[in-house]
């Protein structure tokens, strides 16, 4: 009941939560779903059964009567084939309940499903007769069920496999059951089923030879002691055969997944793009003026002399490439500029009043005005984050500060008059 | 009375203990045998080869004068038996378990026949898996007998029955006597096997070791129980008197 019913259901259960997203609830996993539940009702539930009803002595009740081996294996086989082709039902109406299409051949996958279901019954006799007790049924069973479900292409698309698995999965029948079904749900029917259904009948036929073998009627006959175990060869050897056949045929189509383009998550919104022009017009734009001592700014007509022509022909060539000035983080990157007037400023360079004019320059070809204009408004509002630059050897500029703080101020002020440059800003009037 | 089972030198091994060492014993048309012994003595093996559950290692069995060995399925055609330690599945009724292993016959009993002459027909319906061990047990008697069986076989059949179901078994195999039936009923009772017996062969350590009805066995001593525990005794020392 368990096997035959409920684990089928919940199988249909994962599958739906897993694949929720697609479009057409379950029909393109239909051959794994259905696989996972024959595998369970006929590699787990079966030798579950008759394991724990040879332990009871019901076996051994049956032996007492005249009736023949094969009559006991065909009637096992045929009651667990109509569990188990029930249980396969059960999945299908739920499915088409909760939407999925009918299959494209239904007949044929009545077909197939019932090569599956007899494939996995020789295996579960198989088990059966490796199994001493119910304990061992489980732990073979999951040594079968497990590897087929996660490596075997069943539980897992082949094709999300690594390769090794692909080969690996050539071997085990539960890839070929559920390309078998998957094509008489939405591929081309049984046509289209040939190898892989060939497949399960050589796996299936050559188990069943050996469960029926290997049969045993009471728990006092252990399987080391058992007479005719040399009938397990035939049926490891299905599963070698048809593997290398599968080789052979180029049947295992190594292939690989469509690459996975992964969407780079977009960056956090910085602060300083949240700016308003509210936010900029509280900023006190009263500066000293720029022909002081004090944040000294020459007009663009303004020539400088041969020294300074000299040196700012330098700075402005080394700019570009200046590291400090294409940090990733934009704020810094500001920071650090500003800081190329500000130094000159406080150690009173001969051409201070022009390497403004460079780096306004500079800050203007990199970032769009308005971005340029928040990131200035963002400096001059926190005057005291991030880091400042106390020497520009790097830029041929001589000099050092000793005090970040004097380096901190002029570089306020000088993102002040930057923004009253690009805005049209004028100085307030002072009050008098 | 004519030789209706036939058992010559029968012997299995379980590993390297040697089970039942050279049994052998006839017993007649008509006639309840017993085979008497403690626990671990070997009456179940021996039993078990009798009906082909187990495979002798050598030996002879001939029920009416078909060879068991050669031919079990015809063997089986002939005897009934229950054995301890054989059950149902848990969901099939006493009747349709009648029905179920009568099918496996050539001749068959009713299965309402059976379930009144054993008391059954009120559980006729009901599960296995509820049945209590005495009715098990009657099941398992009437399960014995659904194929008319000419010969019985009963491994311990009061095995686990309270004092009333036993006395309701014995009845059972008392009438299995008076309607002449060959029965051969494997115990550890001695009292069960004196009062239903008409023969007993009392077996220890796989062995034979004496055979007659039992006022012939008690010949000597004190009494059967006393006759029997000597004879064991002295097979364990492994000597006779």
């Amino acid at each position: 009941m368990v096997y035959g019913s409920v684990f089928p259901l919940i199988y249909l259960a994962v599958f739906w939560v897993l694949y929720r997203h697609e479009k057409i609830p379950l029909m393109h996993h239909a051959g794994e779903w259905l696989t996972v539940g024959v595998l369970g009702g006929a590699s787990l539930g079966l030798p579950t059964t008759l394991v724990g009803e040879r332990e009871r002595g019901v076996w051994r009740r049956f032996r007492l009567t005249p009736v023949a081996l094969w009559h006991v294996v065909a009637s096992t086989i045929a009651a667990r084939y109509v569990i188990i082709l029930g249980a396969g039902a059960l999945q299908l109406a739920v499915a088409l309940a909760v939407g999925m299409p009918v299959p494209g051949h239904p007949l044929a996958l009545w077909a197939a499903l019932s090569v599956v279901t007899l494939a996995f019954i020789g295996l579960g006799l198989v088990i059966a007769a490796l199994a001493d007790t119910v304990p061992a049924v489980q732990g073979i069973g999951q040594c079968v069920f497990l590897p087929m479900l996660v490596v075997g292409g069943v539980a897992v698309p082949v094709a999300g496999l690594p390769e090794w698995a692909q080969q690996f999965s050539a071997f085990l029948p539960g890839r070929y059951a559920v390309e078998a079904l998957q094509a008489c749900v939405t591929g081309g029917g049984l046509g289209a089923a040939r190898f892989p259904l060939a497949a399960l009948a050589v796996i299936g036929l050559a188990a069943g030879a050996a469960g029926a073998k290997l049969f045993r009627w009471d728990a006092s006959q252990r399987f080391l002691t058992l007479r005719g175990k040399v009938w397990l060869v035939p049926a490891l050897a299905a599963w070698l055969a048809v593997g290398l056949w599968a080789g052979l045929r180029s049947r295992v189509a190594v292939v690989t997944p469509p690459a996975v383009v992964v969407a780079p998550m977009p960056l956090p919104e910085p602060a300083w793009m949240k700016l308003t022009d509210t936010d900029i017009d509280a900023l006190d734009f009263h500066v000293p003026s720029d022909g002081g001592v004090v944040a000294p700014f020459a007009a663009a007509d303004e020539p400088p002399d041969e020294n300074t022509a000299l040196l700012l022909v330098d700075v402005a060539a080394a700019l570009p490439t200046w590291a400090p000035g294409r940090v990733d983080d934009d704020e810094q990157a500001v920071r650090n500029l500003l800081c190329v007037c500000a130094v000159p400023d406080v150690v009173q360079l001969s051409g201070e009043r022009y390497v403004p004019l460079l780096v306004l320059d500079h800050l203007s070809q990199r970032y769009p005005k308005d971005q340029l204009v928040k990131l200035l408004a963002w400096v001059a509002l926190h005057p005291d984050d991030g880091t400042v630059l106390l020497d520009l050897n790097e830029l041929g500029i001589p000099g050092s500060v000793g005090d970040s703080n004097q380096v901190r101020e002029r570089s306020y002020l000088y993102a002040l008059k930057f923004i009253m440059r690009l805005t049209g800003r004028k100085p307030p009037a002072r009050i008098k | 009375m004519s030789a209706h089972v036939v058992v010559t030198d029968l012997t299995k091994r379980h590993g390297a203990v040697q089970a039942v060492r050279g049994v052998s014993f006839v017993i007649a048309r008509g006639e309840t045998f017993g085979l008497l012994g403690p626990n671990g003595a070997g009456k179940t093996t021996t039993l078990e080869c009798l009906v082909g559950l187990r495979e002798p290692d050598e030996g002879r069995i001939e029920i009416a004068g078909v060879d068991v060995r050669a031919a079990p399925d015809a063997a089986k055609e002939r005897l009934g038996a229950a054995f301890a330690g054989s059950a149902l599945p848990d969901q099939i009724t006493p009747r349709e378990a009648l029905r179920l292993f009568g099918a496996f016959y050539r001749e068959r009993e009713e299965p309402a026949v059976l379930l009144a002459r054993f008391a059954l027909t009120e559980k006729a319906d009901v599960p296995f898996a509820t049945l209590s061990t005495g009715q098990r047990q009657r099941l398992a008697l009437a399960l014995a007998f659904v194929n008319r069986p000419e010969f019985v076989v009963l491994d311990e059949p009061a095995s686990g029955l309270d004092p009333q179901a036993r006395h309701e078994l014995h009845a059972y195999i008392a009438a299995m006597r008076r309607e002449g039936r060959t029965v051969l009923l494997a115990t550890h009772d001695l009292h069960e096997a004196e009062k239903l017996c008409d023969r007993v062969a009392i077996i220890a350590r796989g062995k034979i070791v004496a055979a007659g009805t039992p006022q012939e066995l008690a010949a000597g001593t004190t009494s059967f129980e006393d006759a029997f525990l000597r004879l064991v005794a002295d097979e364990a020392e492994g000597t006779r008197t």
